[in-house]
């Protein structure tokens, strides 16, 4: 079975996150990259995918040079092989483009994505990507199984879970509580050194690399205001007093 | 021979060796003597083969100095076995008892056999000896009687594992056979003295006291018969004793040889040494998940494990209902060896000149079958075994070995430990805090990194407690303060600290702890620390014993030693007396790692109006609050939580503070407190809050701490 794992270097949760002073993106210097924890899921999911049926995991990532610690990162958890693709100015769009085209060559009967990223919470390219490969897709599963040539997914909703069953090749986007994605092993990092990357510019993909979508600014969020504590010694004017407060001020009530 | 021949008068004391025996008894004792040798020498070369037969090498020969002294001291006067009342004393009565015998013995055989080799074996010299030997003898008689009433009688819990006893044939045999070559030798002693004193004129019969006073029992026994029974015993006394010989090498006896061996080959490494995996590129399997992946030092240790429990009774994880006993740990690797080593003798002799032997593959998984997965986590690496163990056996490393190949093998561990092992990696603490965090505490008080200052004489490496945990994050504080009250130059690594390795460690990553020590090595060496200290024991302890392998070789302190020292240089004055009653908890690895009991009740006692007690388990034999060896990350669902039983100690001394020196042991106790519902009435404190408080400076008040939850 071929399948593939898509995979994004995202800031690591707790990193400290500034922003260029022009708001045209974060700055970069000192952040700790890690894998987006939902790619983590799917990663996950595609091995034990292979280690139930057989076949290769092929992890694919788009991003800087740095992106390669990420890949290897999937690599050491167990996946095969890696492909990077290299672009200069990424949006959602482009991104799936380009990761269509070089999984196009894969040739894959799954394809796991994690159901966005927790960078830009944009959560299109897992749909981008199997509309531009013209293969149905499960989005946001918690369950997944392959049975009788069938993917059977479950897909938790608003008070119930749907299952939901597609014929292969299909896109399958990871939600938190797939599974529990494993630690890897030292000889599965020793190892993850040696497995081949194909490094591939987006360009040379045969695809449109300009971005349809700009960041026209960022900022920062507003600063919580702090908390009051309210003061004296007589509880019920204390009452009085947060009740005003919620009402007048906080206007929660 | 009749009735002998009375060769010895007053003045010329002795005893004729060989009295009574006829030819040939002389010629089929000796016969059977070297029957006796041979087979013992067969079973010891057997052993030999077996404990060559599995094991990585390893070095255990080096400092003969040391290891002569540690043998003198614990082999032959039995400094850790005593370190008991009972078995102390029961030991010390047959092995003092069975030593001079012995030498007793082999006195008699020169005497008869080189004669010249011992002229003064006769007169005074014979009579006190004779009185020696009897006083000695009756010392292994009561020492056995000791040994009866404990595993038969008193059957104290350490002789079990859950109520399931230890005890086994071999224990019955060896008491029998040694009461019975004593208990033959008095008799032999009393039907010799009956026909010598009363017929040859041995009037000093007396001396032999106690073989005298059960001659006088014989009184009207006809000679002839007393001497067809002294034939009889004599063959008893000599066949029990070649039986002894014999039986050696195959029963528990054999610690005869091993445990002095254990003794002289003993770790001389710092307490609780790790030795670091040197090569993660080429290794191909790292920790021990196999038998063959252990030491043959470490597999001996099992050899030499006596069943004596007194791991078992200290060790915190066994006292709280969980799985793991380190004696039992043993015995279960012995079993497994004694089980695996034949099959391996095997197939190396199978295999031709200069092939490679084809070693089956073990039928049992070792890690995870032979050895529970839950024993195996379930250490807490407080060292309180080691610490006990007469024979030096290394449980923890062995423990730590087998968890790295869980861990670094096979991935396989509990989800909590993944977690906090991707914290440390992502944001190098525990927590998952974010790592630009770290320096954050220091801001309100203006201590300086070294980035700002770095002409400072001390570092202080605050670790990861002392830099996220709510309540660690006071002591820092406290500790922080009395560095600049006393005008100590200092400084801190803030952002370019990384976590100090401990957990990872002794959690069995190596790989991450390496990563984690290397990257604190850099940091420190860029700046050209020369001295660190640490609030924290763990990172104490990493710092000072693993961080000179990559290359970091510090002067490590305590902030215990330094706030000890101020005070005694007067830097540091306490005024404001404290109130209620104190008592000291010792952190494992402060105490027993690293030997620092002194200084904090120095500390304490320094502070006006202090009242200190101490809780059952203390100094050397204190109890672990439960959270070392990569414990303080992971559940503890199994049996009684151990901090709560630490906390009962507290409890039942009426302590209205439990004073520490060490983060883990603070959350600890902490949540101890909590948990019997006594947080209104007492508390736990670091020694460098107290310190600060008795400055009188300002109050620090210590808030109940805030959970701290790693991030999901």
């Amino acid at each position: 079975m071929n399948i593939v794992a898509c995979v994004k270097q995202v800031p690591d949760t707790e990193a400290l996150i500034k922003l260029k002073a022009d708001g045209s993106g974060i700055e970069e210097g000192g952040i700790k990259w890690v894998m987006n924890p939902y790619d983590e899921y799917g990663v996950e999911e595609a091995l034990k995918l292979k280690e139930a049926n057989g076949g290769d995991v092929t992890v694919v990532s788009l991003g800087p040079a740095r992106t390669m610690e990420t890949i290897r990162t999937a690599l050491a958890m167990g996946a095969d092989k890696g492909v990077h693709i290299t672009i200069d100015d990424a949006d959602a769009y482009n991104t799936a483009a380009a990761l269509a085209a070089a999984i196009k060559e894969i040739n894959p009967d799954v394809i796991f994505c994690g159901q966005r990223a927790i960078d830009d919470d944009s959560g299109q390219v897992g749909s981008v990507l199997a509309e531009l490969l013209g293969m149905p897709q499960i989005t946001i599963v918690t369950g997944f199984e392959v049975a009788d040539g069938k993917v059977k997914a479950i897909k938790p909703i608003e008070g119930a879970q749907l299952v939901i069953e597609s014929p292969m090749p299909c896109v399958v986007t990871a939600q938190k509580g797939l599974n529990e994605p494993r630690y890897a092993s030292l000889p599965g990092i020793m190892k993850a050194k040696k497995k081949p990357v194909d490094v591939k510019d987006a360009a040379a993909l045969g695809i449109d690399v300009a971005p349809k979508a700009k960041i026209a600014r960022m900022t920062p969020p507003s600063e919580r205001a702090p908390g009051k504590i309210i003061a004296g010694d007589d509880p019920a004017a204390k009452a009085a007093d947060l009740v005003k407060l919620l009402r007048e001020e906080a206007k929660v009530i | 021979m009749a009735h002998g021949a009375a060769a010895y008068t007053v003045g010329n004391e002795g005893r004729e060796i060989f009295w009574n025996a006829p030819f040939p008894s002389e010629l089929i004792l000796f016969i059977f003597a070297a029957i006796a040798m041979a087979v013992c020498a067969y079973g010891f070369y057997r052993r030999w083969q077996l404990w060559k037969a599995i094991g990585r090498p390893e070095g255990r020969i080096d400092k003969p100095g040391e290891r002569v002294k540690s043998l003198l001291l614990n082999g032959l006067l039995q400094v850790r076995t005593f370190r008991e009342a009972y078995p102390g004393i029961m030991h010390a009565l047959i092995f003092f008892g069975f030593f001079v015998l012995i030498f007793g013995a082999a006195f008699d055989a020169t005497h008869f056999h080189m004669p010249f080799l011992v002229p003064f074996f006769n007169g005074g010299f014979y009579l006190w000896f004779s009185f020696t030997m009897e006083v000695f003898g009756l010392a292994v008689l009561a020492g056995i009687a000791l040994a009866v009433w404990r595993r038969y009688i008193q059957k104290p819990e350490r002789l079990e594992y859950r109520g399931k006893s230890d005890t086994i044939a071999d224990d019955a045999i060896i008491l029998t056979l040694i009461a019975g070559i004593i208990i033959t030798g008095f008799l032999l002693e009393a039907f010799r003295l009956h026909v010598n004193v009363n017929v040859n004129g041995y009037t000093w019969g007396g001396w032999s006291f106690v073989g005298y006073a059960l001659a006088k029992t014989l009184t009207g026994v006809s000679y002839n018969t007393v001497e067809i029974l002294h034939q009889w015993t004599w063959w008893i006394h000599a066949f029990l004793a070649f039986g002894f010989i014999a039986y050696l090498p195959f029963s528990k006896l054999i610690h005869i040889v091993l445990a002095p061996a254990n003794q002289y080959m003993r770790s001389l490494k710092p307490t609780g040494y790790l030795e670091p995996i040197a090569d993660f590129e080429n290794a191909e399997s790292f920790g021990v998940g196999q038998l063959e992946d252990f030491t043959w030092k470490q597999i001996f240790n099992s050899d030499a494990c006596l069943r004596c429990g007194r791991c078992q009774d200290v060790c915190p994880a066994y006292l709280s209902g969980k799985p793991l006993s380190p004696k039992k740990l043993h015995q279960d690797i012995k079993e497994y060896w004694l089980e695996r080593a034949p099959v391996v003798i095997a197939a190396k002799n199978a295999a031709k000149e200069g092939e490679e032997p084809v070693i089956p593959e073990p039928e049992k998984v070792m890690v995870g079958g032979v050895i529970d997965l839950h024993e195996l986590w379930a250490c807490t690496n407080c060292m309180a075994c080691m610490e006990v163990c007469p024979v030096y056996n290394e449980h923890v490393p062995m423990i730590v070995g087998m968890r790295q190949y869980k861990v670094l093998m096979e991935a396989d561990f509990s989800p909590e430990l993944q977690l906090t092992y991707k914290n440390m990696e992502n944001n190098s603490n525990p927590w998952g805090i974010g790592a630009h965090m770290r320096g954050d505490w220091a801001k309100e008080l203006g201590v300086k990194t070294l980035a700002e200052k770095p002409d400072v004489e001390y570092l202080f490496y605050v670790g990861c407690s002392g830099s996220f945990d709510d309540r660690g994050k006071k002591v820092t504080v406290a500790f922080a303060k009395l560095l600049m009250e006393a005008g100590v130059s200092f400084g801190i690594l803030g952002e370019e600290e990384s976590c100090c390795g401990d957990s990872a460690m002794r959690g069995g990553n190596e790989y991450l702890s390496q990563t984690l020590m290397q990257m604190n090595v850099d940091a420190m060496n860029k700046y050209g620390v020369k001295k660190v200290i640490c609030t924290c024991p763990h990172g104490y302890n990493t710092l000072k014993k693993d961080y000179p392998h990559f290359g970091g070789n510090f002067e490590v302190y305590h902030h215990t030693e330094i706030i000890a020292d101020l005070i005694a240089q007067g830097k540091l004055r306490l005024k404001e007396p404290v109130s209620g009653l104190f008592t000291y908890h010792d952190s494992c690895f402060l105490g027993r790692y690293n030997d620092i009991y002194e200084q904090p009740r120095k500390i304490l006692a320094a502070v006006p109006g202090m009242k200190l007690s101490e809780m059952a388990s203390n100094n050397n034999r204190s109890f672990c609050c439960g959270a070392g060896g990569g414990r303080m990350w992971m559940e503890e669902d199994i049996g009684e939580r151990i901090n709560d039983m630490r906390t009962d100690q507290a409890i039942e001394v009426k302590a209205d503070t439990i004073a520490v020196a060490c983060p883990f042991c603070l959350t600890m106790m902490s949540d101890g407190i909590k948990d019997r519902e006594m947080e209104e009435k007492m508390n736990a404190l670091d020694i460098a809050e107290i310190v600060w408080q008795a400055m009188g400076i300002e109050e620090v008040v210590a808030d109940v701490p805030e959970e701290n939850a790693p991030k999901e």
